[in-house]
């Protein structure tokens, strides 16, 4: 059904696809699995024709249906216009009520709960709008369904409801590929697993003969990314804390982790705990580096030099070349672009910025989304590194893992409010449940 | 001061055709995602076009010349919009007068306005909001302002309905155009647009991008306007010159005076 | 680099249409050109005229150059030349040096009400500079109709100003003016914090906010000094070369300030020779008006020519990279 030949897809200097053949029946379920960057999306939007490949053929099955991981939503627009939008035909009248009532057909065909179509889409939860999404793509009754990172903004609960909608859906024929970095969920959905690493397949088996294991390995050349055991030293005498809201204080030399799944008021409260001590010196890693850190079209010494109180040239560059050594950013020199560097680097020259202040209260939002275990690892130190010299570090982060990792205490985030603080210990078990809404 | 008010509205009515149309145009091209600041230059060319060929058609070929510029930097190119926008102003000024010397004078036919008034006021305003909120082409227009990826992920196209909501505003100005050169004065002069599209923009926002809006505040426009003509003709203290800005004080009060959240179309003017 | 060639591009083409839009209306296109050089460049008299042209236009031009960096759409230079001119004006009998001083507060402050409109009520800068333009305009109109009019009431016009800039070999102070500007300019934008801090916000505001700098008061100071610097521009207009307040006096320097900062890239620098080519071309248009009767508005014509060539090529260019990563 879908056939895809030797695809290779280049950005610039990079090999996004690296001659990547392969073929998938109806009604199979395919997880493909990979790091970040490993090339799954990008291949996909291939399919999808989103992208034009720069080599290669593919036969493409009829009706193709891609769910983003970013919403195509309109957010200002009410769910059952959202729905008349895939609407192919060219012009047509609507009223309120013909568009309403199609929108409740829509959404019942699909076998996904999404309540009252009257909602502007705006106003859903995370979750919510990301069934909105499925909807639309299952609308078109389409023979190949591809999923991006699905589950990454949805409560297990809601993940096992949307794994229901897609063995339904292969039951009718529709073959499904399923994008994710998550091993343990695509072992329990997919038939096949095909793992990406840098462009290439490198791995393509039934999922009954192979482990968690064996597609870890596949997924990474170096090693696993192990955090030292033992955090560094703690003063144990509790000080005044340097932050505090609500039931959460951060004290000198402390992780402090709050975990949840995004969109459940992060930002929220990173802009109150800003606010509330203006006079702290703040380290602040935001977590959309390219948005809210880089200025993509200024050199590195700049981007060094952004929070500075005093900035010459000379100065500015002599810094810029320590920094550059001091966290190992891979660039030609200090008047590079910005722009130009991968994200690893570009996350070191935030990390930077940010630690050569040396900030009181560190927030670090999702400071290692998107990296590759090696600048995830260094992140990581030097985080550890900072709040041993006296910071503290509050982290907001929607990998348990990392928080594990990392962080004294944690905090579950659910719907803009705050777990009370949870040990590692006592997390193990709650955490994931917090997460859900499950209290 | 009431009389006045009350006398000046029919006047103001006629008088504000240009300013309403241009405001329903560009309103139509802001919900499609575009700040198309070249509205001025479209009412200025259309102007210049329809005085030459005497006739509504000609009008409209002058607004489309200038939108057609305009879709090409903004839709095409991806360029940036305010400077586009600018540059087309200074493009019909420049074109317009240096034309206009050329050929010495134009060809004035005089228009009446009973037919486009009401068309300005009553017609294109129920024809948009019906367009706008009950056709899926006014939907689809409208999410290409809000959000072109969605647009695209359903499989239409934002660039085509920015295009076709760019020819709605040429059709539009270019009729405000035809009846400010031929209905209103006696044929073109130079720059007689005269800032009119940049009121038209900020009256736009003063409307909250909604067609009622656009209505009210073009007629609360027109008649403010007309009532400083009143107030000319009835010799006030106030310096002839003074009360020329004062339209312009008004649209700035305006923009300053639309309270709360403004919600303009979540992705306007980003390419 | 390919800055550079582009603005010759653009420069060339915007002669090439001129020659062409001359052309199809009756005349010469090489008589049009030749004119239009000789205008610009043919005699010292040309060239007097050419640089006091291109005073004004850099000044303006730098305007534009500041508050585009910071990411502020500043298209009311016009009207802050105006009220420069006037602040000048009223200035002039307490000397040179006060008269431009009030120049540059003037235009800073006419700058800074449009910031405030955007601070306070999100009210878009680029209308209400436009407005304010209109407004500089009608309040030139009033005052030399009225409280400013000449002594002998004959002309809408005022009287002389009570001081002038000195002449430096037939060109006046404000060529120096102009050009200590633009270095000026050079210096803030890349060699002191604030200027990092300036670019830093026009080209990421988020990042800027993040990195801990003061957006709205970057903004606010990019502002006021973008208006001071049109302000000037008005003061050098009037104590060096018009002397007296009249209605027409900006003649679209504002507008063509964008063109001029445009064909330089927005760099201060490159800014002196884009406004000497725009002042060439400017100076060559009124020269074809009084020989061969072709309107001088065909330079503001060529001004959007070198704009849109501008913006076509620079979006042409980036449109290079790729569209995901």
């Amino acid at each position: 059904m879908l056939q895809l030949s030797h695809i290779t897809k280049r950005f610039g200097q990079t090999l996004a696809v690296d001659d990547v053949s392969l073929s998938i029946a109806p009604g199979q379920i395919v997880g493909l699995v990979g790091e970040n960057g490993a090339g799954k999306t990008t291949l996909m939007r291939i399919v999808a024709e989103e992208l034009r490949a720069d080599g290669g053929a593919i036969t493409r099955p009829e009706r193709i249906g891609m769910v983003h991981q970013h919403f195509a939503i309109v957010p200002e627009m009410t769910i059952a216009e959202n729905l008349a939008l895939i609407d192919r035909t060219a012009f047509r009248f609507l009223s309120l009520g013909s568009i309403e009532r199609d929108a409740e057909a829509t959404v019942q065909r699909s076998g996904i709960a999404l309540g009252d179509v009257s909602r502007r889409a705006g106003e859903l939860s995370v979750g919510e709008k990301s069934k909105l999404e499925l909807i639309k793509a299952i609308a078109v009754d389409p023979t190949l369904l591809i999923l991006d990172e699905p589950t990454s903004v949805l409560t297990p609960m809601e993940s096992a409801e949307l794994f229901g909608v897609i063995r339904d859906r292969t039951r009718r024929g529709t073959a499904v590929v399923f994008i994710s970095h998550k091993v343990p969920e695509v072992l329990e959905i997919a038939q096949r697993v095909v793992v990406m690493q840098r462009g290439k397949i490198v791995a393509d088996t039934p999922r009954a003969e192979t482990t968690a294991e064996t597609i870890a390995d596949a997924m990474v050349t170096g090693a696993r990314a192990t955090s030292p055991a033992g955090s560094p030293a703690r003063s144990t005498e509790r000080s005044t804390p340097l932050l505090q809201v609500d039931s959460l204080a951060l004290h000198r030399n402390e992780i402090v982790a709050i975990v949840g799944v995004a969109g459940n008021g992060q930002t929220d409260l990173i802009e109150r705990l800003r606010a509330t001590r203006r006079e702290t010196r703040i380290g602040f890693i935001p977590e959309d580096r390219t948005r809210d850190a880089i200025v993509a079209e200024m050199s590195i010494a700049e981007n060094l030099a952004l929070g500075e109180r005093r900035w010459s040239k000379r100065a500015g560059a002599a810094r810029a070349k320590s920094l550059i050594d001091l966290y190992r950013i891979r660039a030609t020199g200090p008047r590079q672009r910005a722009g130009d560097l991968s994200g690893g680097n570009q996350q070191k020259i935030v990390l930077a910025r940010e630690l050569d202040r040396r900030p009181e209260v560190i927030v670090a939002a999702e400071p290692t989304r998107g990296l590759d275990i090696e600048a995830t690892r260094f992140v990581h130190e030097e985080l550890r590194k900072a709040v041993a010299a006296g910071a503290g570090l509050l982290l907001i982060t929607s990998d348990l893992d990392e928080a594990f990792a990392l962080a004294d205490v944690l905090h579950v985030i659910y719907r803009g409010k705050l777990s009370e603080p949870l040990t590692p210990a006592t997390a193990a078990e709650r955490a994931g449940r917090l997460m859900a809404g499950i209290s | 001061m009431l009389e006045l008010v009350a006398a000046s509205v029919p006047l103001a009515l006629v008088a504000s055709v240009p300013l309403l149309l241009a405001v329903q145009g560009e309103l139509v091209v802001q919900r499609s995602g575009m700040i198309n600041l070249g509205v001025e230059g479209m009412l200025l060319a259309a102007a210049f076009t329809a005085s030459v060929t005497g006739t509504l058609l000609g009008g409209v070929a002058g607004a489309v010349a200038v939108a057609a510029i305009f879709g090409v930097f903004a839709i095409v190119f991806r360029a940036d919009q305010i400077v586009t926008g600018t540059a087309l102003n200074l493009l019909a000024l420049g074109l317009t007068a240096f034309i206009y010397r050329e050929i010495g004078s134009t060809a004035a036919s005089a228009m009446q306005s009973n037919v486009i008034a009401p068309f300005a006021w009553i017609v294109s305003p129920l024809l948009l909001a019906l367009l706008l909120w009950r056709t899926t082409t006014g939907l689809r227009l409208r999410a290409a302002g809000e959000n072109p990826d969605a647009l695209r992920s359903a499989g239409h196209s934002a660039a085509a309905h920015r295009w076709l909501a760019l020819g709605i505003e040429s059709v539009l100005v270019g009729i405000g155009g035809a009846h400010l050169a031929l209905a209103l004065s006696n044929g073109f002069a130079e720059n007689m647009s005269a800032g009119r599209g940049y009121i038209a923009l900020a009256v736009v926002i003063f409307g909250r991008w909604r067609v009622k809006g656009a209505v009210i505040g073009s007629a609360v426009f027109g008649i403010a306007a007309a009532l400083q003509y009143a107030l000319q003709a009835a010799a006030t203290p106030l310096p002839y010159h003074l009360l020329l800005a004062t339209p312009y004080v008004v649209t700035l009060l305006i923009l300053c005076g639309v309270t709360g959240r403004v919600v303009a179309p979540e992705s306007l003017g980003k390419s | 680099m390919t800055r550079l060639l582009i603005g010759i591009g653009a420069a060339a083409l915007a002669i090439a249409v001129l020659a062409m839009a001359a052309a199809l209306a009756g005349h010469s296109p090489a008589d049009v050109v030749g004119v239009l050089f000789d205008g610009a460049l043919g005699s010292p008299l040309a060239i007097r005229g050419t640089i006091l042209k291109s005073i004004p236009l850099l000044l303006t031009g730098l305007c534009v150059v500041i508050a585009f960096r910071a990411g502020v759409w500043n298209i009311g230079a016009e009207g802050q030349f105006i009220v420069g001119a006037i602040a000048a004006w009223m200035g002039s009998p307490y000397g040179t040096i006060a008269s431009m001083l009030a120049a540059a507060v003037a235009g800073a402050v006419w700058s800074s009400i449009a910031t405030a409109m955007r601070l306070w009520r999100n009210a878009p800068e680029v209308l209400t500079t436009i407005l304010l333009n209109f407004i500089a305009v009608h309040i030139l109109g009033w005052v030399v109709n009225g409280p400013l009019r000449e002594t002998s009431a004959r002309y809408p016009q005022s009287d002389p100003a009570a001081s002038a800039l000195p002449q430096l070999a037939e060109i006046h102070a404000g060529s120096l003016i102009s050009i200590a500007t633009a270095i000026a300019a050079w210096w803030l934008l890349y060699r002191t914090t604030e200027g990092l801090r300036l670019r830093a916000t026009g080209l990421n505001p988020s990042a800027a906010r993040h990195a801990g700098i003061n957006v709205p008061a970057q903004i606010a100071r990019a502002m006021a000094i973008s208006g001071a610097i049109a302000g000037v521009a008005g003061g050098v207009e009037l104590l060096g070369v018009t002397h007296r307040l009249f209605e027409r006096l900006a003649v679209g320097y504002g507008y063509s300030g964008i063109a001029v900062a445009l064909l330089a890239g927005l760099h201060p620098l490159g800014s002196i020779a884009s406004a000497l080519f725009f002042g060439a071309f400017v100076t060559g248009a009124g020269e074809l008006q009084r020989t061969s009767g072709i309107s001088a508005a065909i330079a503001t014509f060529g001004q959007a020519v070198v704009i849109l060539a501008v913006v076509a090529a620079g979006a042409l260019l980036t449109s290079r990279k790729p569209a995901d990563a």
